[in-house]
């Protein structure tokens, strides 16, 4: 019983942590319809950039939010890229996109090696490696710093995105492109600007990724399915339903590994994602 | 505060299809003026021609605000929204999965009318009190007679002095009809506005309307105030197949 609540405490801290490192795919994927399969490789891109400011002494947080200005340029140039070559073109878009997309990934993750090599990576602070005792349990205060984290980005872009203008032209444009002109806004700087956003909190999220545990350049594939599996799970564009859906996945993945052993816990995501598809494809929040 | 639309002599078309021939329109500072046509005959056209969707191939459209003259074959559909038109469109075109006050928030989103939203969304639920019942409902999730107003009210809160309605009457029952109508005309007289509105129901629009604009396969075959239309053969002809 009480390897079960210690798997469910750690599976909602875990939980919301993949929450923060789905949000930027919640709005590329569920709100802009943009196939971006190259989400989880930005992830880890944000993970080595905050590994790199770390040798030279910063702290990771501060390293993720620095790398953020960075990030939202490089989202605008490859939204810019993937608009002037796929998606204006129309019709097959989502097909072609996919493959631009994958492109991305690869070429992400070859540089990755090129640059750091293939050895896996972690960043020092005051918090990693300590952990913090509740009762019985001992948690580890890197988990807990994610947290935090999570949900301060997780709320922070679910603030932007109902109370701002441009936020909510973000959740309008991929329902209606004409009809949003009508509001005045330009469409394709709208799509721009959101997946600037995106790339942006991605890029804090890389900060997390390597917080939480050791990274290697082609950990992106493990993310693929955890993220999409958020995403789907959570209604896609949801950012309530991302958190919600985050804490799912992290439960569940915590469970399967404490009883089944840690083979099995990839497994979970997939899984969601495919009893999600079959018995309620909108999501637990869609609308 | 004066307005005046002028379009002159305006062809335009998709590819090979011809859609509107040397049509010329004058709208004067709050006036109503109808477009009136059967189905295919090119209202929408004319209507997005304004709006700066569709290009004119040929022939003039200036739009006068407060004696600054502004060329709409020249200007994007955001610049045109932006010196205050707003076009209800055909179909409506709300945003389905975002609630109804989301939707009027987004109407807000020109910077002029930011300043403006409390006054325009007050004004808003006061002329449509279920929109304010129903704020935190999906769009999608309403009736057509209500969407109807949810995509007025939107237009409305961009605070337009020009606004353009494209066949507010189709698909409702024939009470939202006339119900439908009727608000446009006080709306318009409450805000100041100018009103272009393209109609198929023939007798709604002229109800309302100063001016009216018949318009057959792309041409504007007659145009006059009220009484002449009511009075004139084609008309009859055309739409209350009296002659034969
Ligand atoms: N997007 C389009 N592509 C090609 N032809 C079109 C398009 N929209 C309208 N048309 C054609 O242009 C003509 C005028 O259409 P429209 O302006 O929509 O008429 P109305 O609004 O009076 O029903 C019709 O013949 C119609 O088939
Ligand atoms: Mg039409």
């Amino acid at each position: 019983m009480d390897l079960l609540l210690d798997a469910i405490v750690l599976g909602l801290l875990v939980g919301c942590f993949y929450a923060a490192v789905s949000v930027g795919l919640s709005v590329a994927f569920g709100l802009l319809d943009v196939p971006h399969i190259a989400h989880p490789a930005f992830l880890v891109l944000g993970a080595y950039g905050t590994y790199m400011l770390n040798r030279m002494g910063w702290d990771p947080i501060l390293a993720g939010v620095a790398l953020m200005p960075a990030f939202m340029l490089l989202g605008i140039a490859v939204y810019r890229f993937y608009y002037e070559t796929f998606e204006r073109r129309g019709s097959d878009a989502g097909l072609r996109g996919l493959a631009f997309f994958f492109g991305v990934v690869f070429i992400v993750e070859v540089g990755l090696v090129m640059v750091f090599g293939v050895d896996q990576r972690l960043v020092e602070a005051p918090y990693i490696g300590k952990s913090l005792a509740v009762g019985d349990m001992r948690l580890p205060l890197r988990l807990l710093v994610a947290f935090a984290m999570a949900l301060v980005l997780t709320i922070g872009l679910s603030l932007y995105l109902s109370k701002t203008f441009t936020g909510r032209a973000i959740k309008a444009v991929a329902q209606d492109e004409t009809a949003l002109r009508l509001m005045g806004a330009n469409p394709v700087r709208i799509k721009q600007w959101a997946f600037g956003i995106a790339t942006a909190v991605t890029g804090l999220a890389g900060a997390l990724l390597i917080i939480v545990g050791p990274v290697e350049p082609t950990i992106d594939r493990v993310y693929i399915g955890r993220t999409f599996c958020v995403v789907v799970l959570a209604g896609l564009g949801s950012m309530s339903g991302t958190l919600v859906a985050g804490i799912i996945l992290g439960i569940s993945e915590s469970i399967v590994l404490t009883l089944l052993g840690a083979s099995w816990a990839p497994a979970v995501s997939f899984g969601l994602l495919l009893v999600m598809l079959g018995i309620r494809p909108q999501g637990l929040f869609g609308r | 505060m004066a307005l005046e639309l002028t379009i002159e002599n305006i062809d335009a078309g998709y590819g090979a299809v011809r859609a509107l021939q040397g049509v010329s329109m004058h709208v004067g500072n709050g006036e109503t003026a109808a477009l009136l046509g059967t189905n295919g005959n090119g209202k929408s056209t004319l209507m997005k021609c304004v709006m700066g969707m569709v290009r004119p191939t040929r022939g003039t459209l200036m739009l006068t605000i407060d004696g600054v003259e502004h060329d709409l074959t020249k200007l994007s559909t955001e610049e045109i929204v932006n010196i205050g038109v707003a076009m209800v469109p055909e179909g409506r075109r709300l945003f389905p999965r975002l609630t109804v006050e989301e939707n009027l928030l987004l109407g807000a989103f020109r910077p002029q009318a930011r300043a403006e939203i409390a006054k325009n969304a007050s004004f808003c639920y006061e002329a449509f009190p279920l929109l304010k019942e129903r704020r935190r409902q999906l769009a999608g999730s309403m009736s057509g007679g209500q969407q109807q107003m949810l995509a007025i009210a939107r237009a409305l809160m961009s605070s337009p002095k020009l606004l353009l309605v494209d066949e507010p009457s189709v698909g409702l029952a024939p009470i939202l009809v006339s119900q439908t109508i009727t608000k446009i005309k006080e709306l318009k007289e409450q805000y100041g506005l100018t009103v272009l509105m393209a109609e198929q129901n023939f007798h709604q629009a002229i109800r309302i309307a100063d001016r009216g604009y018949i318009i057959v396969h792309g041409e504007i075959v007659f145009d006059g105030n009220v009484a002449e239309l009511e009075k004139n053969d084609l008309v009859k002809n055309y739409y209350l197949g009296t002659a034969a």
